[in-house]
């Protein structure tokens, strides 16, 4: 059991490529922090620098109080679970689990006892003794979920664990690794690129892009109070709406629309509006109106995409407008729907530094 | 009127059979020649030449290479000249695997930075076959004091970039993921050599052990300057001291090629697998 700190930790590769700008993050005792971002972000970079297979240009990285920046992976007492799961071919599952702790010279006892308890917590009793190839994409999963439990370390890194598997089993892999982590209790790092993973397991998430930490806070937070457009981009599923806006002093200038309820906007700026699909409403007094392009059926809910019409780029691209409606709201192609949003719900940035003004 | 895609499958998989077995009669041919001239007394084989149909020296003839003693002082059998090249192959076979696995290894995983340079390097002693560096090799062997010794006839045939190549080729295919879980898994560089590099790589190793005991078993020209004590004579040079003309020289020469048939037919599976497989389980 640790907390983790990242005091201005910088990457830098020896071809002077930079990775990662700075980072600090203070991540608590048995918290569960997701890193989240685009592909190339360098969110995986940061996490195998607290693994140690990465070096340290500049900063630090504290386990409990102990500086780790020189420490060997194996004696920072972390654990890893690979993207690819890196399950060892030529051993046996109970081969995986125990050469960790044989490399330690731990009791035989000890690591049979460790092996057992893993194994039945993760349902893998049954392989120990079958070669990683004979197992489904699950099991190896679990197999390497287990290789890391055994170690019982103070800390526990995920590298996109999930990206491998399927659909259906993702969801459910994801749900035991909440219920495992929340019942071990470790303090654990979890990377991915999947925003509603990273939205349904974190305790805090940290938005990374281009080797900086956008925000970090709990999921809700960043849904709800997005600090720059990046973030509110990234966050929330459907991606949230966005459209470029001018405020002329008295209300926010979109085409043709006029949208009233925004004070206090810079008037020389280009601004982009944000609107998340969830809190538009359909209403015969509303601001403005889309054309229905395509309507997703979800069961529960529809999914309504439409143009505004008043808005096409010079390349003739249409402004797309996404509304999450109930089931029984099921327009017809083409079909004009007006809709309405409270100015209260939206967000307002400044287009060239993507930061929230409203 | 036109042939089904099964008929004309049947048709080009005959075709493929006659010429598989026009060609591998072709190139059994002289070793079937050798065996059954072997049978026959040496009389035979002077005047008549090679013959196609057995005799009935076979006997007299293996006995008589069994009893064989050649060279000047007659100290040498051809017991000893087998164990002789045996130990030559065994060893240069053995060590070529070793060393180029390791080799190998050094390159792929340690990442330095004149890495890439010493593969070249390596590579280029392909251009450069033993035969073409006779002459300074022999001086450098004698000054070791390595004539007349195994070690003087096995070490400069040790650089054979070929393991070298194939077991880069192999460990580059494997995932970088088992090095990091293993560093993780607290291995070292030497840990991780014998616990995983040696286990995942010896099958395929094999090829490189049949090829380069081959190498070392084939040698003839490199033993015959380096050794002039004749305890120390190979079982090739033993062919060439007897005569191919006689009978116990055509007796001998089938004896040599059974140690390396029968380890080809051994490491068959495994050589086929290296050579052919070139996708992995990994």
């Amino acid at each position: 059991m640790a907390q983790v700190e990242l005091k201005q930790v910088r990457k830098t590769y020896p071809n002077g490529a930079e990775a990662i700008f700075g980072v600090d993050m203070q991540i608590d005792d048995g918290e569960l922090i997701v890193f989240v971002g685009p592909s190339g972000c360098g969110k995986s970079t940061l996490l195998r620098m607290v693994a140690g297979l990465e070096s340290v240009t500049s900063g630090d990285i504290l386990i409990g109080d102990r500086v780790i920046n020189d420490v060997s992976p194996s004696e920072r007492d972390v654990a890893m679970v690979f993207q690819n799961y890196a399950l060892y071919p030529h051993m046996s599952v109970r081969g995986n689990m125990s050469y960790g702790l044989k490399n330690r010279k731990m009791d035989k006892a000890e690591i049979e006892r460790r092996i057992t308890d893993a194994a039945k917590m993760l349902k893998i009793d049954k392989f120990l003794d079958r070669q990683p190839n004979q197992l489904s994409g699950g099991q190896r999963q679990r197999v390497a979920m287990g290789r890391a439990i055994v170690r019982n370390p103070q800390v526990f890194l995920f590298d996109e664990p999930l990206s491998n598997l399927d659909a259906k089993l993702r969801v459910q892999m994801r749900i035991e690794i909440k219920k495992l982590q929340r019942r071990m209790n470790v303090t654990s790092i979890y990377v991915t690129h999947d925003q509603t993973e990273a939205m349904t397991l974190a305790d805090r998430l940290a938005v990374i892009n281009e080797g900086r930490v956008e925000q970090m806070g709990a999921p809700m937070e960043l849904y709800s109070n997005p600090r720059t457009l990046f973030v509110a981009s990234f966050i929330g599923s459907p991606a949230i709406n966005l459209i470029p806006a001018k405020f002329d002093g008295t209300s926010l200038i979109a085409g043709d629309m006029a949208l009233a309820g925004f004070s206090d906007l810079p008037t020389d700026k280009d601004l982009v509006l944000g609107v998340r699909p969830d809190v538009l409403t359909v209403s015969d007094e509303g601001q403005f109106s889309i054309n229905v392009d395509l309507v997703e059926q979800h069961g529960g809910e529809n999914l309504i995409y439409g143009s505004l019409p008043s808005m096409v780029s010079d390349a003739g691209d249409v402004q797309e407008i996404c509304l999450k409606a109930s089931q029984s709201l099921l327009p017809g192609l083409d079909e004009k729907m007006t809709l309405a949003f409270n100015p209260e719900d939206a967000f307002v940035f400044e287009k060239d530094t993507g930061a929230r003004l409203k | 009127m036109r042939l089904n895609p099964n008929q004309k499958l049947a048709r080009s998989a005959w075709l493929d059979h006659v010429i598989l077995i026009l060609g591998s009669t072709f190139l059994m041919l002289p070793i079937f020649l050798m065996i059954v001239s072997s049978t026959h007394t040496s009389s035979v084989i002077s005047q008549q030449g090679l013959q196609f149909w057995p005799g009935t020296q076979a006997g007299a003839n293996y006995a008589q290479v069994a009893r064989l003693e050649a060279g000047f002082t007659d100290q040498i059998t051809a017991l000893a000249m087998l164990k002789n090249s045996l130990v030559i192959a065994v060893s240069i076979a053995s060590l070529t695997t070793v060393l180029s696995m390791m080799a190998a290894y050094a390159i792929v995983f340690f990442k330095f930075s004149v890495a890439g340079f010493l593969f070249w390097l390596t590579m280029l002693t392909l251009l450069l076959p033993l035969e073409s560096r006779f002459v300074t090799t022999f001086q450098v062997a004698a000054t070791l004091g390595l004539v007349n010794t195994f070690g003087g006839m096995v070490l400069p045939a040790l650089a054979i970039a070929l393991g070298t190549l194939f077991f880069r080729q192999l460990f580059l295919s494997f995932p970088n993921e088992y090095l990091e879980a293993a560093k993780l898994d607290g291995a070292g560089p030497v840990r991780f050599f014998w616990d995983f590099i040696v286990p995942l790589a010896w099958r395929r190793g094999g090829a490189i052990f049949v090829v380069s005991f081959m190498i070392g078993w084939n040698q003839y020209l490199w033993p015959l300057m380096l050794s002039t004590d004749e305890s120390r004579y190979t079982v090739l040079r033993g062919i060439r001291l007897i005569g191919l003309e006689s009978a116990s020289g055509m007796a001998l020469g089938v004896l040599t090629i059974l140690p390396p048939l029968i380890l080809v037919i051994l490491f068959q599976r495994y050589f086929f697998q290296a050579l052919v497989d070139t996708k992995d389980s990994f």
